[in-house]
């Protein structure tokens, strides 16, 4: 199969459910957004804060984790195609912002999951990668599928 | 953190590289378009009447894999054609179309 073929392939299969390639990315960007909030605000209440949500224990950490790892899968499409088909660009300030600060996505994310199994690290590293993490997944649905509903078309 | 980095770095390898970029005919590198912008102008001004990638949408004709070229894309776009009007978009976003259209359109 050539390469070229890869994004065909993939273009065909997203849009048997989304109108376009970028609809795809701008729902599963909002979707994987929805589930970083989550993630901030049960990581919040597992922190001891927001306590009006319920008793901190088990469910509350499993709804951290499967949110997240939810989130992650979602990103991935999106990454396929903003990184391996598009690639980075800086046409104007807000592809450019968009490129640049979606580089660091992933870096961040493994730095995240590191921080979180490392007990030695101080108690603010955890907290302060996981805002960052969300931060960073804010500036790029900002900068895109914001974008998008904006200016192109608010559907599927 | 330097496992991070390294996620950085080759993320943006691999952005460089987009190995995965279809190639986009020359027609289309011709006019100058950005193929990227001319799938969102072409979602916005055009896809009501010739469906989401040019798929057909029932009252124009199906674009994707039709093999048009720039020329008759573009006397389309800036003549009309049966209830198309004409100049729909003008300017970048023709260019962008354009390209758009050339992209989906080769078989």
């Amino acid at each position: 199969m050539v390469l070229g073929d890869v994004s065909e392939t993939y273009t065909d299969l997203v849009t048997t459910v989304f109108s376009s390639t970028i609809a795809a990315k701008a729902w599963l960007a909002s979707a994987a957004l929805v589930l970083a909030l989550v993630q901030v605000t049960t990581a919040a209440r597992i922190y001891g804060r927001l306590s009006f949500l319920p008793e901190r224990g088990p469910a509350i950490s499993r709804l951290h984790r499967w949110s997240g790892r939810l989130a992650f899968l979602l990103t991935l499409p999106v990454f396929f195609h903003c990184v391996t088909i598009l690639g980075f660009r800086t046409p104007d300030t807000r592809v450019a912002v968009h490129s640049l600060v979606g580089t660091f996505f992933y870096g961040v994310f493994v730095a995240k999951v590191l921080i979180v199994r490392d007990r030695s690290l101080s108690g603010w590293a955890l907290p302060t990668a996981g805002l960052t993490l969300a931060s960073i997944l804010g500036v790029l649905w900002l900068t895109s599928s914001l974008w998008y509903f904006t200016t192109v078309r608010f559907g599927l | 953190m330097l496992v991070g980095a390294a996620v950085v770095v080759c993320t943006f390898a691999l952005a460089q590289a987009r190995i995965f970029e279809p190639s986009v005919p020359a027609a289309s590198a011709a006019a100058g378009g950005d193929v990227y912008r001319g799938e969102s102008v072409f979602q916005r001004e055009c896809a009501g009447c010739h469906g989401g990638g040019g798929v057909g949408g029932g009252v124009g004709p199906r674009l994707s894999g039709a093999g048009i070229d720039a020329t008759a894309v573009t006397a389309a776009i800036r003549q009309g054609r049966g209830v198309m009007p004409a100049g729909l978009v003008s300017g970048h976003d023709e260019a962008d179309v354009i390209a758009y259209v050339i992209s989906i359109s080769t078989p």
